[in-house]
């Protein structure tokens, strides 16, 4: 497969969910393409689709109109390909941290020592040492998303999708577990897609973050934060020094001003679907 | 990452001494249990034999319980001696109680996992379980006489309901996000059901495993007092016929220590089956 070719692909996705006799329109004609090993962020107010757009991509959920693709295979069900870090860890609490991280190893087939030697791998990745026999619900929340990002990784899948990963820690475990995920991209290189609708951590981890609209969500705009990051060398540095760096406001700030024009550009229109208009017709 | 991983210890040892904490408080009941038993026999001691408050014809004195208890265990009662009857009765619970689990679970299982199972047998499930299951104890006689085939039927109907209903329960209260969670880390159906289903029920899975055991206790007990040749009921009904309260009395201590016996395996079964919850 070309390097140049994009892993994941969304080609005028729209979903609709049927509530009752009602239809709402989640997500309206997305097209966004992720490139290999490109890390690319949606950010958008909740309830704009962004989760519905990873779910599609995982297998979990499907488009009602255009296509989803991974590795130029249209999305048909969940795969080892496409491991997905929940927001709520997701862990099995009746597996040790060492059979949580050997699960997908496990379930494709891999022997026992091999499947040990890549947990082993991914226990001092990860900084787990010490924990490997715990159970989950004794490690604290930045542990246990620890461990699921250490299952998910340990599957060498070509695409990382992370929904709201850090959403549920505290600020300071938050902090950490960016800087982590940094670290873990520059030494492991994976096609990453992660929601979240924390403007700074988008800027901070991505290549690229999208900008969704509220609902219908629609992509607003797309912002390359790759070459700024080059540029003055983030990942050299840590995150708070970032975080204070002219470029890295200006595009925060940019993106938040974004959010803002939308909520205020919808609260002064009527909010009419195009579904919604045709069921109010005769 | 070194302050997080040193925080981070230093919450697990936190739970961990909480779980110590909560053990001690455990180890302190025992005691409190003792003391509330001792307190109790003197209670009967006195009332029936130091003051005489309570005639023995209606309640029995420590010394009846114990000369039936002599009585049963060198000379028997009822057809046999006090191991013949124990081994009837424990036999037939144990022997209703695995049928039962055999069914129930499996049938729990499949039907939290299948809706369209679920549609096919809960009718059958609703219209039948409404009917208590000792009134199921003419039928079986008709059925199986009044050998031991007819006790494990009425058992296995009894044990059956809280291990399907349990199990059941147990499969759709799981976390949809777990077995989301396996199928994108590359799960088939198979291993969701071994690795994610099976053990995310288990703790309600045991929970209706003990109330299987319970019901089969009481049912075969009634079973027994209808009609049998051996076992602890039929020593207590024999019991009755003959006036013979300190023999009730034995019979009945019997069947709750047998009772709590085999509840209590099932407890260790469960230590063992269930690691994650130990804490």
């Amino acid at each position: 497969m070309g390097r140049s070719m994009s892993q994941i692909s969304f080609q005028s996705v729209s979903r609709v969910f049927r509530r009752g006799s009602e239809e709402i329109l989640a997500v309206a004609d997305v097209s966004l393409e992720v490139a290999d090993r490109e890390f690319v962020a949606i950010v958008g107010p909740s309830g704009c689709g962004k989760t519905t757009l990873l779910r599609m991509a995982a297998g979990l959920d499907f488009p009602s109109s255009g296509s989803v693709l991974v590795g130029a295979r249209e999305v048909a069900e969940p795969g080892p390909d496409r491991a997905v870090v929940f927001q709520q860890f997701a862990l099995f609490p009746w597996k040790t941290v060492r059979e949580n991280i050997g699960f997908g190893l496990k379930c494709r087939g891999v022997p026992a020592a091999q499947r040990n030697a890549a947990v082993d791998r991914y226990i001092e990745m990860m900084g787990l040492q010490g924990h490997e026999n715990a159970y989950p619900h004794q490690l604290s929340g930045g542990m246990q998303q620890r461990v699921a990002i250490a299952r998910s990784y340990a599957l060498e899948p070509e695409v990382l999708l992370m929904d709201e990963p850090f959403g549920a820690l505290d600020a300071q475990t938050r902090i950490e577990m960016q800087e982590e995920l940094i670290r873990l991209a520059r030494v492991n290189p994976r096609t990453v897609l992660f929601i979240t609708h924390a403007v700074e951590e988008a800027v901070y981890l991505a290549d690229r973050v999208a900008v969704m609209t509220r609902r219908p969500g629609r992509l607003a705009e797309i912002i390359d934060v790759a070459p700024v990051r080059r540029a003055e060398a983030w990942e050299e540095r840590p995150i708070e020094e970032v975080m204070d760096l002219g470029s890295f406001t200006h595009l925060r700030t940019r993106i938040w001003k974004m959010l803002r024009d939308e909520r205020e550009a919808k609260a002064e229109a009527p909010r009419v679907t195009p579904l919604q208009r045709r069921k109010a017709g005769p | 990452m070194h302050i997080g991983a040193t925080t981070d210890s230093r919450s697990y040892r936190r739970a961990v001494a909480a779980g110590r904490a909560r053990m001690a408080s455990a180890g302190r009941r025992p005691w409190i249990g003792a003391a509330t038993v001792l307190g109790l026999a003197i209670l009967w001691y006195v009332l029936t034999t130091a003051t005489g408050a309570v005639s023995p014809a209606r309640f029995p004195r420590p010394a009846d319980v114990w000369s039936a208890a002599l009585q049963l265990t060198l000379r028997g009662y009822a057809g046999g001696t006090l191991w013949l009857q124990i081994w009837y009765s424990s036999r037939l619970v144990l022997l209703g109680f695995l049928v039962a689990a055999a069914t129930g679970v499996p049938l729990g299982l499949l039907m939290g996992m299948s809706r369209r199972a679920e549609a096919l047998i809960n009718p059958a499930f609703l219209l039948i379980r409404p009917i208590p299951p000792l009134a199921w104890i003419p039928l079986a006689i008709v059925w199986f006489g009044l050998g031991d085939a007819a006790k494990i039927f009425v058992i296995w109907f009894a044990a059956f309901v809280p291990a399907l209903i349990n199990t059941y329960t147990g499969v759709r209260t799981l976390d949809r996000t777990l077995i989301a969670a396996a199928r994108v880390h590359g799960a088939s159906e198979r291993q969701i059901l071994t690795e994610v289903m099976i053990p995310g029920a288990l703790p309600l899975i045991f929970t209706g495993l003990r109330l299987s055991l319970q019901a089969s206790w009481t049912t075969l007990v009634a079973a027994e007092l209808v009609g049998a040749f051996f076992g602890l009921g039929r020593v207590l009904i024999i019991a009755a016929q003959d006036i013979y309260p300190g023999m009730i009395a034995f019979a009945m201590a019997l069947v709750a220590i047998l009772g709590a016996l085999m509840t209590g395996c099932l407890g260790l079964l469960e230590r063992w089956a269930v690691p994650w919850r130990r804490t």
